[in-house]
Order: structure tokens, then sequence, then C-alpha cells
């Protein structure tokens, strides 16, 4: 297995994370369950001509991938990989609007054409004139992960490959009303900033964009090394234990060497009980951050959490906003393990490492 | 060492036939599944011809043994297509939860979405429809296929338009062949939904007469539904479990045109760039092709643009081709794997399948597919494209064991 590179990331989502000198220094709280991207000024980065076709998801998505090239210092990649739970589901509600109001009369094609889920990975080969592999991974709270295996696998093949990796997923009104219905959500508006000391089931409702620039190569511009990715479907206290154990023994690692972990837990007190037993378990001993109040919860949620690790182990800085009241922090960060989990249902491992090339710890 | 990937049994549904053998005596038969829409509500009912599979939802449920509510038609041909699968590669309920399943999606169960929208949109409103609330959602299909049959080593869904269940199969291979898994379950679902018909309608790409691949007259495609899943299996698996493959998925490519989110350049880039790098993945040349079922929409578009990266993979000598489409219709996320059976049965029964309602000649291209069902001394391998939207162009390269 060939070692794998974070090259570069651009990430928008709803805390000032498009400027890449900032680090959560200054969070902003929501207060309607509901938590909306930041952005730049598109223009900066976008045609006016084109920027007028895109929706905002689109935009945004684009953006990151640009944010993304640049930091990488990258201006060909060999393919790019999406991913996303939902989709455009803006775009698709307006479709659908339009084929029940109009009685399947006169209805344009713009919103169906830019609700499709590879839309973003067609339009960023597009504006790259990348030819090369191209794909879209829509599998919930693991779609993320599978885009990110996917290229991995193609890095183990031939290391000298460049991939960009994204996920999408924006707080469309649809999935809010339907998330609802189904308690995904909580009924009562809490404060984004205390996510973590509500008891209600549910949680809030986030979006962002991210794309990651993966090589089996680094450069002066890597962050850290990815050493591994694992998904583990629907699994109880016990399943998840065994595979964090094992997933961290094939990488040839241990609970001690881990030096702090990310903990997709969500604030819904019912679905963060499997996630939740490892930190009174077998990580109990190991330094917990947490990000979902800041980025809310969505499929792609997890891209949000490998920038805060990337960048953890890159700036050797761990923002106030991330750390958990009693938990001490180690000085130096050289491993960090994401463990991430959606719904109850889609819990995914992610294992990072300080690149020995930049030094560092 | 990379690992060979071997297909050790299909299940498919379309509207051609409910299973492997009645899709087959349909192929061999010229009887192509088009009709008026009985079951899918829309105006444009009289407008365009579909292929649309007669069986209602209550039909599918218990055709599919599923079992309490939230099933859609879109999940419903999944799992009767999936189980036929299952069942041909001799599956057990052990060896199913260590199976991979992907699945491919256009628009998950949009279906039940669009027919229930309003009502799903009002918090005061309750009754059955809240069975359906989450079927917007393209990975919902999956995860209930992959519940309902106790599948939960990996549980993927792919979404790349009408080359989707290509990729769900390419990105199988790829896990078998970095010994990641042993066995992954690869194919792609789709039921018709106002929400297609109108988005190929708004686009201007549906046909009112039955869709004519590669002829000069071709004004578009029609749409059909239906589901076609492949075990892909390692060889060690395969031995281990005393099975005989069916065939071997070879080779495999995949690009993008990279010229417009819904249209295909004219110099067929992607198409090129696709077909190349399967034949490239199996390690044979051009000439070891014996058939080449093409994605063939008959839109004005897509032939072009295949055709021209047919002549420029294969020169002057392009082998027998054909789409299939004039039987099934464009099956959009399932075409790819439905596809990937009739091309194995190519294999299996040395035919080659024929391409329906071709008379004239496109002149710029100046090629003609096979008209006729014909058999041939060998087919050994066989090539089967498969396109779509955002550039997307996928090629799967099927060989003879």
């Amino acid at each position: 297995m060939a070692s794998h590179f974070i090259n570069g990331i651009g990430i928008i989502s709803p805390q000032k994370t498009y400027e890449p000198e900032r680090f959560l220094e200054e969070v902003i709280s929501y207060d309607e369950n509901i938590l909306n991207c930041l952005t730049p000024d598109f223009k900066t980065f976008i045609n006016p001509i084109q920027l007028r076709r895109l929706s905002r998801m689109l935009r945004i998505g684009l953006t990151a991938s640009i944010l993304c090239q640049r930091d990488a210092g990258l201006s060909l990649s060999d393919g790019i990989i999406t991913s996303t739970g939902y989709g455009f589901l803006e775009e698709t509600e307006k479709f659908l609007r339009e084929i029940i109001d109009r009685k399947e009369q006169q209805v344009s094609p713009t919103f169906f054409m830019q609700g499709t889920y590879n839309a973003l990975s067609g339009l960023v080969a597009l504006s790259l004139k990348c030819t090369g592999y191209n794909n879209t991974y829509v599998s919930k709270g693991f779609a993320f992960e599978h885009a990110l295996n996917d290229a991995l696998m193609q890095i183990d093949d031939d290391p000298g490959m460049n991939f960009l990796v994204g996920g999408y997923d924006e707080a469309a009104k649809v999935q809010h009303t339907t998330g609802l219905r189904e308690g995904h959500y909580k009924s009562k508006p809490i404060s984004s900033l205390s996510l973590f000391d509500s008891i209600e089931t549910g949680t809030i409702q986030g979006e962002g964009a991210a794309f990651f620039a993966l090589s089996g190569t680094a450069s002066e511009n890597t962050w850290c090394e990815l050493i591994d990715s694992q998904t583990v479907y629907r699994p109880d206290e016990l399943d998840l234990l065994l595979a964090v154990e094992k997933f961290l023994q094939m990488n040839n690692t241990t609970v001690g060497k881990v030096d702090a972990v990310i903990n997709g837990m969500a604030g819904d007190p019912i679905r963060d009980k499997v996630i939740g037993s490892l930190g009174n378990g077998i990580l109990g001993e190991v330094p917990q951050l947490r990000f979902k109040h800041l980025s809310g919860e969505y499929c792609t949620a997890i891209c949000f959490g490998l920038w805060l690790g990337a960048k953890i182990i890159k700036t050797q800085n761990i923002p106030d906003a991330v750390k958990v009241q009693d938990s001490t922090y180690p000085k130096g960060i050289s491993t960090i393990l994401i463990v991430n989990q959606y719904l109850g249902r889609n819990y995914s491992l992610i294992l990072l490492k300080n690149c020995p090339a930049r030094g560092g710890s | 060492m990379s690992q060979r990937v071997f297909i050790t049994g299909v299940g498919i549904i379309t509207s051609i036939g409910k299973n492997t053998a009645e899709n087959l005596d349909s192929l061999l038969n010229r009887h192509h599944g088009f009709g008026t829409l009985e079951l899918l509500d829309t105006v444009h009912k009289a407008s365009f011809p579909c292929c649309e599979i007669k069986l209602d939802d209550a039909q599918l449920k218990i055709m599919a043994g599923a079992e309490g509510p939230g099933f859609t038609r879109t999940t419903l041909l999944g799992l009767i297509a999936l189980k036929e699968a299952v069942r041909s590669a001799g599956l057990s309920e052990t060896e199913l939860k260590t199976c991979g399943l992907i699945s491919a999606t256009t628009t998950g169960g949009i279906r039940e979405f669009e027919k229930n929208f309003y009502d799903i949109l009002n918090p005061d409103q309750h009754g059955v429809f809240e069975q359906f609330v989450d079927t917007a959602n393209p990975g919902e299909h999956c995860e209930r296929m992959a519940d309902t049959l106790g599948i939960r080593r990996y549980v993927s869904t792919v979404s790349t338009a009408c080359s989707s269940s290509a990729n769900a199969l390419m990105q199988g291979a790829a896990l078998i062949k970095s010994g990641k898994m042993a066995r992954v379950i690869c194919g792609g679902t789709e039921a018709l939904s106002r929400f297609t018909i109108n988005g190929f309608n708004a686009l201007m790409i549906l046909d009112s007469e039955h869709c004519r691949p590669f002829d000069q007259t071709r004004k578009g495609l029609n749409l059909g539904e239906g589901a076609a899943y492949l075990v892909l299996e390692s060889e060690s698996s395969m031995v281990s479990r005393a099975k005989h493959p069916l065939a071997i998925l070879s080779g495999y490519g995949n690009a993008n045109d990279a010229f417009h989110q819904t249209s295909s350049s004219p110099e067929g880039t992607g198409a090129f760039k696709a077909m190349t790098a399967a034949l490239n993945s199996a390690g044979i040349s051009a000439e070891a092709v014996q058939y080449i079922n093409a994605h063939g929409t008959a839109t004005e578009n897509n032939d072009l643009s295949e055709g021209t990266g047919l002549k420029r993979v294969f020169g002057e000598n392009i082998p027998p081709f054909s789409s299939t489409k004039p039987f099934t219709g464009h099956t959009l996320a399932a075409a790819g794997s439905i596809e990937a059976v009739y091309s194995l049965m190519a294999i299996q029964k040395s035919i080659v399948w024929p391409s329906l309602n071709f008379h004239h000649t496109i002149p710029e291209l100046n090629i003609v597919p096979q008209t006729e069902l014909q058999t041939v001394s060998e087919i050994k391998n066989v090539l089967s494209n498969s396109f779509g939207f955002g550039g997307n162009t996928s090629s799967l390269l099927m060989t003879a064991v």
C-alpha cells in the first residue's frame, strides 16, 4: 500500500473556513437549527457569465475546488471524485414544483440539469478541462468515505496520481421538513454552540463543500498523511469497538499512539449512544475534539472533521472551539483518529498522521 | 499482483423480461418492451412511448418478497434483480453478510416523492405517504436493499447519470483487485418517473417514435425502467465456494468528456478515452473485441460522438456493434448493468444482438450497426459503453472464461 498525502484543501462551511490564514479563532453561533455557509466573494473565483448560470451550491462547490487547487499549487488533476448525501435538493425541489404546478407543461431543463448529483464533478472537470477519472458517490453518510476510498485505491496502484476528492451537501428546506418528520432534527431551537448540552433527540442541519487534493507523493504544501479510511455499517457498541481496534492494528498503531480523536457526534442523545461508548471505553484516555456544533450535521460533514484534523496537524494548534471541557491536550499532535457517525447508521474511521517530510513534532 | 475479477451470478428485470431467461428469450426473438404508459401517471402518456414493466408495485412487492412499508418501485425492481443475482451465484446468508453492495441510481425513489410532494412538505399532513418521506435521497434504496438481504460489509451508492451502474461495476472490481473485498454485488436500478420524463422532455431529446440508434433519422431516446446486478468475486473466493464463473470482468475505463454539462464532444473525447482505457487495463488490442454493446441512446448528439469515438479506437474495422436500447428503452442508471448482462449473454451464446429500427446510415459516420441477430463462431471479448450527463464516460470489457 502506498502512502497518501493531503496536499491541499479548500473548504466552505458555516464558519469562515474559506480564509486559509484563519483557524476558528472566532466562531459563529446559529439559533434556528439550520447552519448556512459563509461564502467568499464568488466573483474573485468564477467569471461573471458562468456565475450567473450556477446555483448557489454549484458556486460554493466550484469555489471550494478552486481554493483547493490554489492551496495545493495544482493546475492539473488526474481525476475528480465527488460525494453528496442529498445532492442539489434545492434545484430538485424547484424542478418538482415546476412539474406539479405547471402540470408538466413548459418546464425548463435548468433545474433538472443542475439537480443531478454529478453536476459538480462534471463542472469541475469542465473548468479544469480534466478528461481523467470522474465519479460521484451518493451513499448517505458514507458518500465521502467511498469517494476517498476510490482515490486511495487508485493511488495505491499508481502513487504518481493526483485526485481532487470533494464532498458537498446543502441545508435544503425540503430535507429539514422531512428530517423533522423523522426526528432527525431537534424541534426546539437551540444555540448551535451549545449543541452538546441539548437533551432533545435529533441534531441541527448544516451544510458545506470541501475538496481535498490527494496524492501518493508529498509536496511542500502537504498538510498531513492520510493513512487509511474505513466504513462500518450499522454496528452495535461491540461491533464498533472491534472495528476501531482492528482498524488501528491493521495500520500498525495503537490507541496509546493516538494523540486526539475527532468525534463526529451530532448532539443527538439517542444516535450518539454507540459512538459515545468509545469515549467511555477504548478511547477513554484519548483527548476528544468535536465539530458538529460548528458545521451542523449533514451526510458529508466528515469533510469538516477531516479539514479540522489536517489543520491541527499542519498548524500544531488546537482551537478552543473544538475542545471538550474536561480533556487535556498534548503539546505535539502527530496522530489523529476521526470517528464519525451519521444518523446512528453510517460510521466511519479515518487515520491521519504528521507527514515525516514536513518534520514537526 | 492484482487479482482477476470474476462474474459468478447475474439478475435482471426489464420491460422485456422479469428474469435472465425471459430477457434472453426476448432478445432472441426481437421482442421489444415498448408500449403506452399504464402505471405511471403523466400528461405525456400519449406523447412518448416508454418501456414500462407492466407489473404494479403490489405485484413487484410480492415478487421481491419485501415486507413492511417504505419500498419504492426503484427499490423493488432492484431487490428482484438482486435476489436473482444472489441465487444465481449461490450465495448463502452467511456469505451475503461479508459481501459488498454497490448500487447505482439517477434519482432514487423520486417517483414516490413527487407523487406525495405537497403532502410531505406539509407538517400537518399525515398518512400512508409518510413511508416515502426520505425517498428523494439517492442512497436510501441501497441501504434498504442491503438491510433486506443482510448485507453489511460495504454499502455504497453511485450516481453519474446514465453511466452510473457501469461505474458501480468498476468500483466493485477495484475493491476486489485491491484485495479489500472478496465479493461485491454491483448494478443499478431505475423506475420511470415524471421527474425524468419531464427532464428529458425539457431537454428535447425524447423521441415520439421508437428510438433509432445510429440512424440518420434518429430524434432522441425513449425511457425505460429496470434493474440488473452482477456478482463480482475474487478467484480465491470463487474457488473456495467451488463455483464456476460466467465470465471475467477483464477491463474497464472511466473518463470525462469535459465538453459540456449535457452534451458530448463532437470528437468523442470521453468515449475514446474510456474505451481505450478499458482495452489497456485488460491488456488486449482493439482487434481482439468481437462485439460492442454501444451506449447508442439515439440522441443526435450521443450517437455522433460515440460513433466518432468508435472510429478513433477501431479505425475502419469496427467489430459488430449494436445498441439494445430499442429493446429496453434507456434505463438510465440501470443501463450499464443491464447491458453488461446482455453482453455476458452474447458471450455465452456466441450471438451478436441486433440494433432494432436502423435503416439509414449517418453520412458523417458511415458506420452500420448489426441489424440482424447473428450467431458467430466465438465471442471472446465484449466492450460495453455507458455515457452520461456531466461528461461521464465509462466502458467495461467482459471476457469469456
